[in-house]
């Protein structure tokens, strides 16, 4: 990876795009036609349908930041500036996903706790992601040189990874009102084979867009650069 | 000899990472460790047993609302919320209790005790981490594994 120059990654990533793109189009298409499709919960009725967008809009948040401060420490060690543009471009993909998760999590919450919010534990801590987040792209956009600002949002994505642990199991570390994970559990998922392909399809779908969109932000970073190199040199 | 230069500047580095997130993960644990009892979103009717002072004490207490305990009576409701120990807490509540609060689902209580009934002034229905489809429950009741109600 650090081997890779910006350039490369970006090249990689635009000839992978639209297949992303095309793959994450027919898998949302379809994850909608199974959740229309889908028998309601026994007990939560229609609402629980909202947790086909909840839940991997959650799994990503938290990949994403892992994946952003594992390209965080390894730019700060190997001074490398591919490593520094993916954890740029990942932080905005981020932001949306935790505020995607925060809003759904709020709707879901307000139809079976009776609350829109509380702090819980997991709530709490997921707050916290979505700050880090915020303060990762503030971060970034507040120097006037980038190196300083890269090498300023990478110790904040660092010091953030401590958080990663605490959402994951806040639900089982406290008495909390979310429940407990149903999918990445100990004794194997607690939901019955229908809801199960119907989550992974959506969450494909939702990682496919991510990964389109990634390549986006990091293309129009790059090509952003190298026009402004061009200016310097024309100067 | 540029390459041993390099790998002792990467080591210095990575070490200063090392040292900047074991310092901050420690101070995590130890804010979250001696917080528990904060953090804690509810306890359980047997975990009142062990504490003192609890008259008009502010607090949530959760568990499953035990079988045909809930009334409506006088516009209140009535029950009793009960742990994994059957200890259990008898509870009024005078206001519209949410859709999925059923006897033997998860609930929990927000107020105090007066003269050991807990006024509950917040209900919050909690549910559990399984989704099934009712015929799903159908087959297993038939093939008479269902552990639930």
């Amino acid at each position: 990876m650090f081997a890779i120059t910006p350039n490369t990654l970006s090249n990689i990533m635009n000839s992978l795009s639209r297949y992303a793109i095309l793959l994450s189009l027919v898998l949302i298409c379809l994850s909608i036609f199974l959740i229309i499709f889908l028998e309601n919960d026994y007990y939560q009725g229609i609402s629980f349908k909202i947790m086909f967008i909840h839940v991997p809009t959650a799994w990503l948040s938290l990949t994403i930041f892992l994946v952003m401060g594992i390209s965080s420490i390894i730019g700060l060690i190997f001074k490398s500036p591919t490593a520094f543009t993916v954890a740029r471009s990942l932080s905005p993909i981020g932001l949306i996903m935790s505020i995607i998760v925060l809003v759904t999590g709020s709707i879901w919450g307000n139809l079976t706790w009776g609350a829109y919010w509380v702090w819980d534990a997991r709530l709490t801590s997921m707050l916290i992601l979505a700050f880090i987040y915020l303060g990762h792209i503030l971060l970034l956009y507040s120097f006037e040189h980038f190196q300083k600002a890269d090498f300023a949002a990478s110790i904040l994505a660092i010091i953030g990874l401590v958080n990663l642990p605490i959402v994951k199991f806040s639900v089982d570390w406290w008495t909390t009102l979310h429940q407990e994970s149903s999918v990445l559990r100990i004794g194997g998922p607690s939901m019955t084979n229908d809801y199960l392909i119907t989550l992974f399809v959506s969450f494909l779908g939702i990682f496919m867009l991510t990964i389109f969109w990634f390549s986006n932000i990091f293309y129009i970073i790059v090509e952003k650069r190298k026009m402004e190199r061009a200016k310097l040199l024309n100067d | 000899m540029r390459i041993i230069k390099l790998n002792n500047q990467i080591k210095k580095r990575f070490i200063f990472l090392l040292i900047i997130f074991a310092c901050f993960s420690a101070s995590i644990f130890i804010i979250s460790y001696s917080l528990k009892d904060q953090i804690a979103y509810f306890v359980e009717p047997t975990d009142l047993k062990s504490m003192d002072g609890l008259e008009n004490k502010y607090l949530r207490v959760g568990g499953l609302v035990k079988a045909n305990s809930l009334k409506f009576l006088d516009g209140n409701w009535i029950f009793e919320v009960v742990d994994q120990n059957q200890n259990s807490v008898n509870v009024v509540f005078s206001k519209t209790l949410p859709n999925l609060v059923e006897e033997n689902k998860g609930i929990i209580v927000e107020g105090k005790f007066i003269d050991n009934i807990f006024v509950a002034e917040i209900v919050l229905a909690k549910h559990d981490e399984n989704y099934m489809p009712q015929s799903a429950i159908d087959k297993l009741k038939e093939e008479g594994k269902w552990r639930g109600n």
